[in-house]
């Protein structure tokens, strides 16, 4: 009976595993200027298909939870792609600590309490050292609830 | 068996994000000092790790990619500082580092203007040919540097690639010492050139969009020559030997004329020459020219001078370029008072 049991729960588990009640989009976008009607220009975010070295991309982390529970301990990861350079101050998530691994996703910590080895001395690790960035939900998401995080990174 | 189901999944998203990474990077080209390659693909995915009825679970997000177009940016360089030349002067040459700082390979038409504003004189563009490439590498124009020929030999640089370029100009006679006189280069893209942002469709490397960066595709830089006059310190001195042992200029004394001449300021003086005919009311000693101690023959031979019967009677010595290095070159004859 016992064993059946523990059959049952990872059964239950895996079935789980499999419907992934928390939906997550990723968006890239860059920013292009544009003459208003009024004939001032401004600014606003279109779909990044094609950049330039030195442009900006600006990424949003959309997550619901479209299962009927609520879901605890959410964390969120993103690498910083090989060519990108994070934008230091732009991780912004609400509800969320943020986190940085210098160290290509084995460790994080806050930014300011980071550091990088270099030339056999240590240092305070600066945006251009992140690899990852991880956003760290202080409360549960609930049932139907949704979240954004967002960050921008400069393209080398 | 909670633990074991937590390991699980933790192993699922490990060998995921393995799998994403080994994606990434089979797509993604080589990040130059200039910027990331035209043509990388840059792919970027987010992970959620939760927690649900106790269970821990992770996501996968869509995978969101972009392609890297082309830059297009030009860095011209001036080399040169101020170069000091000569009223005159020929094919004086000023010398400017052409840099890709795009992200492509970019070829680039060269131009050149010597009406420029802000200085004082136009230098004189070199013909047939008044831009050439540093081909020997020597910084200087010289026989062996190739001309630049618009539409056979452009420029081709890949990212971060660097050409050294000259361009030649003759000096005007009408400049006074000090004068400052510029003459530019100028370095477009053959791509496009233009506002900074304006996109050049499907004209990047492999077809990607060109996209014309913060240089616009187009750099002037100018380059300065300096007039300086160089100047020269000329003295004659004369000592009166008479027949009787005295000083007097009485008939049948000797005169023994030494010339100093000496540059004293920057630049050269070129095939210089001290021409000195001899009064008439004296003759000329035969073999009494020397340069700087050593004899001068009378006769006009191929040495460095000689006594010039051709027209008024005349001592002719050439000193050849003199700089301030050369020190004080010393001419000295003598004739007797007839």
């Amino acid at each position: 009976m016992k064993i059946l049991t523990s059959l049952i729960l990872i059964l239950a588990a895996v079935a789980a595993a499999a419907q992934e009640p928390l939906e997550v989009q990723t968006v890239v976008q860059k920013q292009e200027t544009f003459v208003n009607d009024a004939g001032e220009t401004e600014r606003r975010l279109v779909a990044a298909d094609v950049v330039v070295p030195g442009e900006r991309v600006f990424y949003t982390i959309t997550f619901t939870n479209s299962g009927d529970e609520p879901a605890d301990n959410v964390v969120i990861t993103n690498p910083i792609a090989a060519g990108l350079v994070y934008i230091d101050g732009t991780a912004f998530g609400p509800g969320a600590d943020i986190q940085f691994s210098v160290d290509d996703g084995r460790s994080f910590a806050a930014a300011d309490t980071l550091t990088v080895t270099e030339d056999g001395q240590s240092r305070a690790a600066q945006a251009s050292d992140f690899t990852h960035i991880r956003w760290v939900m202080r409360s549960e998401l609930a049932a139907g609830a949704q979240a954004t995080a967002r960050f921008a990174a400069i393209l080398e | 068996m909670e633990t074991a189901i937590r390991q699980h999944a933790s192993a699922s998203a490990r060998m995921r994000r393995a799998i994403l990474t080994y994606v990434c990077c089979a797509f993604s080209g080589p990040v130059g000092a200039v910027g990331t390659a035209v043509g990388t693909i840059i792919e970027s995915t987010a992970t959620v790790d939760y927690v649900l009825g106790g269970t821990p679970q992770t996501t996968v997000s869509n995978t969101t990619t972009f392609l890297v177009a082309e830059r297009i940016d030009v860095v011209v360089t001036p080399q040169s500082g101020q170069v000091v030349v000569l009223v005159n002067d020929t094919a004086r040459a000023l010398l400017f580092t052409i840099t890709n700082t795009g992200n492509g390979t970019e070829t680039f038409l060269l131009a050149m203007n010597s009406i420029v504003t802000g200085d004082d004189f136009d230098p004189l563009p070199a013909s047939p040919d008044a831009i050439f490439f540093d081909t020997d590498g020597s910084g200087d124009f010289n026989s062996g540097d190739v001309a630049y020929n618009p539409g056979a030999n452009d420029p081709v640089l890949t990212a971060d690639q660097s050409v050294d370029v000259l361009i030649v100009n003759d000096m005007p006679g009408a400049v006074a010492d000090g004068d400052l006189g510029r003459s530019e280069l100028i370095a477009t893209s053959a791509t496009g050139s233009g506002v900074p942002g304006t996109v050049v469709a499907g004209q990047g490397d492999g077809g990607t969009d060109a996209v014309i960066g913060t240089s616009g595709g187009e750099v002037t830089e100018f380059g300065e020559y300096l007039v300086q006059e160089v100047s020269i310190d000329v003295i004659k001195t004369q000592a009166v030997t008479d027949p009787s042992g005295g000083t007097e200029p009485v008939v049948g004394a000797t005169i023994t004329y030494t010339i100093t001449v000496a540059v004293v300021s920057a630049g050269t003086a070129t095939t210089g020459w001290v021409s000195d005919p001899i009064p008439t009311w004296t003759s000329f000693v035969p073999n009494s020219i020397t340069l700087n101690g050593l004899a001068v023959s009378d006769a006009t031979d191929g040495d460095v001078g000689e006594y010039d019967l051709s027209g008024a009677p005349t001592v002719v010595v050439r000193l050849g370029d003199l700089t301030l290095a050369d020190g004080l070159q010393t001419v000295v004859f003598q004739v007797t008072i007839d």
